[in-house]
């Protein structure tokens, strides 16, 4: 065995291996390659920290015998290994219990042009080191040139060109290039002993639409030394604003209860509410994966479902869960093309933008917590429980009084679905799982006794 | 014989070949992280072996320093170019006026042993003594109450075989095993329904589970922890007492402590503790260590991801700083001793100081004097995991506590995250108890995108007051 990748297109290399799948005795046979080009700069203090360059493949195979299935994956794709891991997935497949909802997906005759999602930027695969090295070294500079900003964790550029190929016995055979540029800075300030944090980004498909250094940097300083000189406020009930990216985060504990997974799990609180009413009438969710040049956005997912625009939450009432093929059949739905992997994953999923600017919602509360970071993971999709290390700003009579640290938010998702009084008109995409700015009417702070 | 060599034919002639190349352009230290990981997986639900999956991962990591500044390129692709274009990626750091840098002898050495007591490897065990192990976990949960409606039982082991090889003579190469079974229960109950985990392995083999964390012990764990939070009641909010219990609890050492000990975080000043080495930050009951060198414990090795010989490190003495965890390249820069902590997550990652295993050192007390001490508090019982911020800002997560009243654990109560400020919370550390214990071997630790393996331990533990973030 020398180790080495086989030469030739990707796409006969996958429908080469589906066929030596079925030869195997599999009865259906799914192989994803992926091909990445990666590049990375992180500056720090004015210098480059670390320079990383790299192209690596890797492969993915489903294989179903006797409605059992099994799952194998490389990254090394020399021929040998590859036809090792078939012949070892096909008879391990017997040792899985029969499931009548396993299986490869329906085929589809309708088909998604990557074209028209325009997800690859060719600027992006040619551009040089040097670039992206300033733009990283701009970014940190800018930031640093405030006085108020003590030290910084560095800036990044990062890059990627990606390239996915799927074929199965079904006679699916798919490929698309992708395409990835991300900045961003993370930056320190305040005395010693009482130093705060934040950082800013922007992450885009096409270099064009990147934000500037410039833009980078002040959102960056803005951000952090807004914290300044924190206070811990007395533990009480108040309405929360959540800014755009803490909504983002939020609905990604939201996407992780509404999966047909969960579902069939029993692992989410809204198993049993398909069809009700989970929150207030201005509530829409979409998972849209046909949206161009968007980092959430494919032409097809993991198993060469068409990608589709799916209202999971409309007006307030659940619509439908999210699913793969697998899922989808345990629950009695239709797959959404939502398959990630042997999972569920979000295309891009954002929360509907309202009338509200983010300057009338903050104006609205006579007394709230402004949420802008949380710390820790207490985030409970079986239960929707929340509870949380919480940075903020305090607003007192519709405007900005101080920062507040170190204490917890706790509430219930399903519960804050309801409560959601006022949406921003502020969505933007710089990821897959996005929303503007929300006011929820009331939460739970605990902070000083 | 290592796997490289083996499979790949790979020697000492071709490690020289490539870091000549990698310091082609000048550079001061160049370095090879060869990995070959098997991954073996179970995943048993709705009373099915539903699937299983097997995956492999090779690669080279190349690393090259021109004075503080790091280039890498990695492929997964072993063939002489392919290596040879890694090495040239990662020399794009170095200015190509300069001279080759120096490439010495290699010397083989080898790694510690006895860190991986393996009787029946995982690697080669027959796949249905694990579906065994799987299915014995899953029905000891399921039987232990008509409430439990689902249960998720999961195996997963692995065998990673590393060499590494620098420009300073270095060759050493390990074969880490490592194994995890996990359950998960949902409990129901009228319309509420609640969650229950349990887990155990490490760096043993198969026989580990035929007596203490038995398949049989770890159901019936996450079913009855399921259970009680059904009859649990919302935690409190505010600033109040808090016991947490042995083992479980060490995540707070390791949020609050640990990783502002890394020394990265002290070579860009950034950690609150740079400038404290020597410095008291805790009252003297805190005494911490890292040990990657505790037998069959998930996050120990015999050699680290830079070849650097492990040791155990005292961070902090009787509530005074006294040591940092260190890689290659902090410990340069700093002038600190090589601890043996540079890990990476993959050959695709660059090394950076991580944790093995944490503990805080037990103390004097009484674990019940401890709880007796409390009038009105929260016992933290089961933690699900932590995050910490340079400033020292951290918090940890409670699936499962007790209310303490009158120097007794009472109510059960759910969910709750706990926030503070380290040297804060090291001051209030008011009492330690003799029962040190590590946690369940099934932890993971994030760093800038980074996941290893670690396991952190600690004895009951009495903090005078922290803010607990329940729903009141």
């Amino acid at each position: 065995m020398t180790g080495s990748h086989p030469a030739g297109d990707l796409k006969s290399l996958a429908e080469k291996f589906v066929r030596f799948g079925l030869a195997c005795g599999a009865d259906e046979v799914e192989i994803g390659i992926g091909d990445d080009i990666e590049f990375g700069v992180d500056v720090r203090v004015g210098e480059i920290e670390n320079l990383v360059e790299a192209g690596t493949r890797s492969m993915g195979v489903r294989i179903i015998k006797d409605q059992k299935t099994a799952f194998a994956g490389s990254s090394d794709l020399s021929p040998e290994t590859i036809e090792r891991l078939i012949r070892n997935a096909v008879r391990r497949a017997e040792l899985a219990n029969r499931d009548a909802c396993a299986g490869l997906p329906e085929t589809f005759s309708s088909a998604v042009d990557p074209a028209e999602l325009d997800l690859y930027d060719s600027e992006i695969a040619v551009l040089d080191p040097q670039t992206k090295i300033a733009l990283a070294t701009e970014t940190e500079r800018i930031a640093l040139s405030d006085p108020r900003i003590i030290n910084s964790h560095g800036a990044s550029c990062d890059t990627h060109v990606g390239h996915a190929v799927l074929a199965n016995s079904k006679g699916f055979l798919g490929e698309y290039r992708k395409t990835y540029a991300g900045l961003n800075v993370s930056l320190q300030a305040g005395e010693t002993d009482d130093l705060v944090e934040d950082f800013w980004f922007s992450s885009k498909t096409h270099l064009a639409e990147l934000a500037p250094p410039e833009e980078i940097a002040r959102t960056a300083v803005a951000r952090t030394v807004r914290q300044l000189k924190p206070r811990k406020v007395e533990t009480q009930r108040v309405p929360v604003i959540f800014e755009p990216m803490m909504t983002g985060s939020l609905l990604g504990f939201l996407f992780g209860c509404l999966t047909g997974t969960a579902v069939y799990q029993k692992s989410t609180f809204l198993a049993e509410r398909l069809g009700e009413r989970i929150g207030r009438e201005k509530i829409t969710v979409i998972d849209d994966g046909l949206l161009p040049r968007r980092l959430g956005s494919s032409p097809f997912d993991s198993e060469g479902v068409p990608s589709r625009r799916t209202p999971v939450v409309e007006n307030g009432v659940l619509k439908t869960f999210l699913c793969n093929t697998y899922a989808a059949r345990k629950i009695g739905l239709a797959t959404t093309g939502n398959a990630d992997g042997a999972g569920v994953g979000p295309s891009n999923f954002y929360l509907q933008p309202g009338k509200s600017t983010p300057g009338e919602i903050i104006r609205s509360t006579r007394k709230g917590l402004y949420l802008i970071r949380t710390l820790g993971h207490g985030l409970n999709p079986v239960t929707g429980d929340i509870s949380q290390g919480a940075f903020g700003l305090w607003i007192e009579n519709g405007e900005f009084v101080y920062p507040v640290s170190e204490i917890t938010i706790s509430g219930n998702l399903g519960d804050l679905l309801m409560n959601i009084e006022m949406i921003g008109d502020d969505l933007t995409f710089d990821g897959s799982v996005c929303g503007p700015t929300i006011k929820v009417a009331e939460m739970q702070i605990a902070g000083r006794s | 014989m290592t796997i490289f060599e083996d499979r790949f034919h790979l020697g000492p002639v071709d490690f020289v070949a490539v870091l000549k190349t990698a310091l082609s352009r000048g550079g001061d230290f160049a370095e090879l992280f060869f990995e070959y990981r098997l991954h073996s997986s179970i995943m048993m639900e709705e009373d099915i072996i539903k699937e299983t999956a097997e995956s492999v991962g090779l690669g080279l990591g190349v690393r090259v320093w021109a004075g503080e500044q790091t280039g890498y390129g990695y492929t997964n692709d072993l063939s002489p170019e392919r290596m040879k274009k890694a090495a040239r990626s990662a020399a794009a750091i170095a200015l190509s006026a300069s001279a080759p840098g120096p490439v010495a002898d290699l010397v083989p050495r080898p790694p510690l042993s006895g860190l991986y007591p393996v009787l029946e490897p995982a690697e080669s065990a027959d796949l249905n003594r694990k579906i065994g192990l799987v299915k014995d976990a899953y029905a000891s949960c399921l039987r232990v109450s008509p409430s439990i409606k689902k249960v998720k039982a999961g195996w997963g082991d692995l065998v990673q075989h590393v060499t590494i090889v620098n420009s300073e003579g270095l060759l050493v190469s390990d074969v880490r095993p490592m194994v995890k079974l996990t359950c998960v229960a949902i409990a129901e109950k009228g319309p509420v329904r609640e969650y229950g985990f349990s887990g155990g392995g490490g760096r043993v083999g198969l026989e580990a589970f035929a007596a203490g964390r038995t398949p049989a012990v770890i159901g019936r764990e996450a079913a009855e922890e399921a259970l009680l939070l059904l009859e649990a009641a919302d935690a409190p909010a505010g600033e109040m007492p808090v016991v947490l219990a042995a083992g479980d609890a060490g995540v707070l050492i390791h949020e609050a402590v640990g990783h502002l000990l890394e020394a990265d975080f002290h070579r860009k000043k950034t950690s609150i503790f740079w400038n404290k080495m020597g410095a008291r930050v805790g009252s003297e009951l805190v005494t911490i260590y890292d040990d990657p060198t505790i037998p069959a414990s998930r996050g120990s090795y015999a050699v680290d991801d830079e070849g650097t010989e492990p040791r155990r490190t005292l961070l902090i003495e009787n509530g005074v700083v006294s040591g940092l965890l260190t890689d290659k390249l902090s410990a340069k820069i700093l002038g600190r001793p090589l601890t043996g902590h540079g890990r990476r997550q993959d050959y695709s990652e660059i090394p950076i100081p991580r944790m093995a295993n944490t503990y805080i050192a037990a103390g004097p007390h009484d674990p019940e004097e401890i709880v007796k001490s409390v009038n009105r508090g929260f016992y933290a019982r089961r933690l699900t995991g932590g995050q910490v911020e340079d400033s020292g800002k951290f918090t940890f997560s409670v699936s499962l506590g007790y209310l303490i009243e009158n120097g007794r654990l009472t109510r059960p109560v759910k969910q709750a995250t706990l926030i503070g400020t380290n040297i804060d919370i090291l001051n209030q550390i008011c009492m330690a108890g003799t029962d040190l214990e590590f946690g369940q071997q099934t932890g993971t630790c994030g760093k800038e995108g980074q996941h290893v393996p670690v396991n952190d331990g600690c004895p009951t533990l009495k903090i005078a007051s922290m803010t607990v973030g329940g729903r009141g």
